[in-house]
């Protein structure tokens, strides 16, 4: 059944700088995580990417980027799925 | 703040959200404020694993499709400014899906 992610997942994990990826549902369980991410921090994912919504709810939900010296953190929810890149900064 | 190219919008807050300079759009705005700071304060939380102990954020941006939120901490206040995204100048960088 969820092939398609593992594909999708395993595709986004061999662009460069890629380091992780994580994708959970709407309740903040985690679906699939790869790398670097854990699967614990799904909850925290969700939580961010529905904060951020708060900003401007009547817009399409913003991606959020979360950066460190080396590294960034890209979230970004569609629809009741949200998912996050970890990236290093090339 | 205000010089600050394409701003449309900027919030100037203490540690715990209290708005100390504001102007633009997010004049005043306390509601965003407090999402900013709530976000902020989840964001102190991911992952240790994948970013060590050591490694705090130095910066935070929300995009949206023609502006853009960013928001740094500096000398323990929380800088945010909101700027519009010239589609003249993105137009090479977006990717159609």
């Amino acid at each position: 059944m969820e092939k398609e992610l593992d594909k999708v997942v395993e595709e986004i994990m061999s662009t460069p700088n890629v380091s992780g990826c994580l994708v959970a549902d709407h309740q903040g369980l985690c679906l699939a995580a790869k790398g670097t991410a854990h699967v614990d921090s799904a909850g925290i994912i969700v939580a961010i990417s529905e904060q951020a919504c708060k900003i401007q709810p009547n817009l399409k939900p913003p991606t959020v980027c979360l950066e460190t010296e080396k590294k960034q953190c890209l979230i970004q929810r569609h629809g009741t799925i949200t998912g996050a890149i970890y990236k290093d900064k090339a | 703040m205000e010089k600050i190219p394409d701003q449309i919008g900027y919030l100037v807050l203490t540690e715990d959200g209290a708005v100390l300079e504001s102007g633009g759009e997010l004049e005043n705005d306390e509601r965003v404020a407090t999402i900013i700071t709530d976000l902020i304060t989840l964001s102190n939380k991911v992952d240790p694993l994948a970013f060590g102990p050591n490694e705090q954020f130095k910066k935070i941006s929300i995009t949206y499709d023609d502006h853009w939120f960013a928001i740094c901490l500096s000398n323990k206040k929380i800088y945010v400014v909101k700027r519009s995204i010239n589609p003249h100048l993105a137009e090479g960088n977006t990717v159609n899906v």
